[in-house]
C-alpha cells in the first residue's frame, strides 16, 4: 500500500499541471528537441557547420513562427523541405542512363526523404506548452525592426504566380501546391499560415541576416514586390489544396 | 635532416596543398549552392530541373562553355543571369559567397568542361 501511495504521489509531482506552461514546455524544448535543433544560436557561419545541420535551427522561432501552426503541426508533425533540411545527404546523382532510354536522367532523391518524417509527435497540453516557451525565443528582433506588411498592395494568385515564378524564379526551389515546383526549398503553400509576414519580408529580403551560408540567394527583390509576393504567399496559403484530389 | 631543408619541403608542401585545399572548398561550395540545379556533377541535371522552364547551363558541355570567358562567368556567379543576358532562374550568389569564393568557384567550373584546355594552357581572360 506504501508503494502505491508513493508511486501516485511521484506520479502527481511529475504530472505537468502542477507546474508553469512555459517551464514545461522548455523542459521538453531542452530535453528533447535540443538533440536535433539548435536553441541557442548562432547560426552556422561556415558552409561545413551548416552541413552539419541535422533539423532547422529554432533559435529564433518567437521571430519566425505564428503560434497556431505551431501547435498544429507539433501534433501532427509532416516535412516541409520535399529534400530535408540537409541536401547533401538525400540528393543522389542522376542514375546511369541507358542507351535505349530517350530524354535526359536528373538528380533524384533518396533516403530518408522518400519516408514520412520521423519526429516527436505531442499531445495537445504539450504542444501548447512547447508553442509557448519557442515564441519566448526572439533573439532576432532587429531583423524584423520596422518591417510591416502592406495588406493593400496585393495580387491575384496569377499576378503572385507571375511574379514568384517568371521575374524572381523561387518557384525552381520552392512548390506552390504539393508537387508543383522545386524540392530543395521549404514548401510555400504554408508559408502564409507558418511564418509570421514580417519574417517573410526580411528573409526573402536579406536571407543572409537569419542564416548566413544558407543556400537561399538573395534575389534583390524590389521593395513593392516584397509585399505583393509575401501578400501572395498569404493567399495562396488560404487555397484547399486537397480539393482538387 | 638539415633544418634549411625541413623548412624547404614545408614550403613546398604549402604550395602543393594551398591549390588542393581551395579545390576542396570551391567543390563543397559547388556542392551546396549550384549542385541543386545543375547537378551533382555540373551536367545541367539538379534534382529541382523538372520543375524548371529554363534549362540550367551544362558546365560539361566543352563547345559552349569554351565560348564563355572568366569574367562572364564570374559575373553570372556575382550577379545572376540577367547580368550576361541570360535567365533570372540564375540567383545572384554574391551575398552569400565571397569575392575568393567565386573566383575558386569559376577555376572548379574550368576543370568541368576545359580541364585539357588548362592543361594546355588557354587563357580564358
Amino acid at each position: 500500500m506504501k508503494r502505491v501511495l508513493f508511486f501516485a504521489l511521484m506520479a502527481v509531482l511529475a504530472s505537468p499541471a502542477l507546474s508553469s506552461a512555459g517551464e514545461v514546455g522548455a523542459d521538453i524544448l531542452k530535453q528533447r528537441c535540443a538533440k536535433c535543433h539548435d536553441l541557442t544560436g548562432p547560426a552556422p557561419q561556415t558552409i561545413r557547420k551548416l552541413w552539419e545541420r541535422d533539423a532547422p535551427d529554432l533559435f529564433y522561432a518567437g521571430n519566425k513562427f505564428q503560434r497556431e501552426w505551431l501547435v498544429e503541426w507539433l501534433q501532427k508533425p509532416v516535412r516541409i523541405r520535399p529534400a530535408g533540411v540537409n541536401y547533401l545527404r538525400t540528393i543522389n546523382s542522376a542514375p546511369t542512363q541507358k542507351k535505349e532510354v530517350e530524354g535526359k536522367n536528373y538528380d533524384v532523391l533518396y533516403g530518408s526523404v522518400l519516408k514520412p518524417l520521423k519526429h516527436l509527435t505531442l499531445k495537445p497540453a504539450q504542444a501548447e506548452d512547447v508553442a509557448t516557451a519557442l515564441m519566448k525565443l526572439k533573439p532576432l528582433n532587429k531583423n524584423v525592426a520596422g518591417l510591416k506588411l502592406n495588406p493593400s498592395m496585393n495580387v491575384g494568385l496569377d499576378k503572385g504566380e507571375v511574379l514568384f515564378d517568371k521575374v524572381y524564379g523561387c518557384l525552381s526551389c520552392h512548390q506552390i501546391e504539393p508537387g508543383f515546383g522545386g524540392y530543395t526549398g521549404s514548401e510555400v503553400y504554408t508559408a502564409g499560415r507558418r511564418l509570421q509576414p514580417a519574417f517573410m519580408l526580411s528573409y526573402i529580403k536579406r536571407p543572409k541576416e537569419w542564416d548566413p551560408k544558407i543556400w537561399m540567394p538573395n534575389g534583390n527583390v524590389k521593395p513593392d514586390d516584397l509585399q505583393k509576393i509575401v501578400n501572395y504567399l498569404i493567399l495562396l496559403s488560404k487555397e484547399d489544396f486537397n480539393a482538387a484530389n | 635532416m638539415r633544418p634549411i631543408n625541413l623548412l624547404f619541403a614545408v614550403a613546398a608542401l604549402m604550395f602543393i596543398a594551398t591549390p588542393f585545399a581551395n579545390a576542396e572548398e570551391a567543390f563543397l561550395n559547388y556542392k551546396s549552392y549550384c549542385m541543386q540545379c545543375h547537378g551533382m556533377h555540373g551536367k545541367g541535371d539538379g534534382v529541382n530541373v523538372p520543375a524548371m522552364n529554363v534549362r540550367p547551363r551544362d558546365h560539361s558541355d566543352n563547345k559552349y562553355m569554351m565560348t564563355r570567358t572568366n569574367t562572364e562567368i564570374y559575373k553570372a556567379i556575382k550577379f545572376g543571369g540577367p547580368a550576361v543576358n541570360k535567365s533570372i532562374k540564375m540567383p545572384a550568389w554574391g551575398d552569400v559567397l565571397t569575392e575568393e569564393e567565386i573566383h575558386q568557384m569559376v577555376g572548379h567550373i574550368r576543370t568541368l568542361c576545359c580541364e585539357r584546355e588548362i592543361i594546355r594552357g588557354v587563357n580564358f581572360k
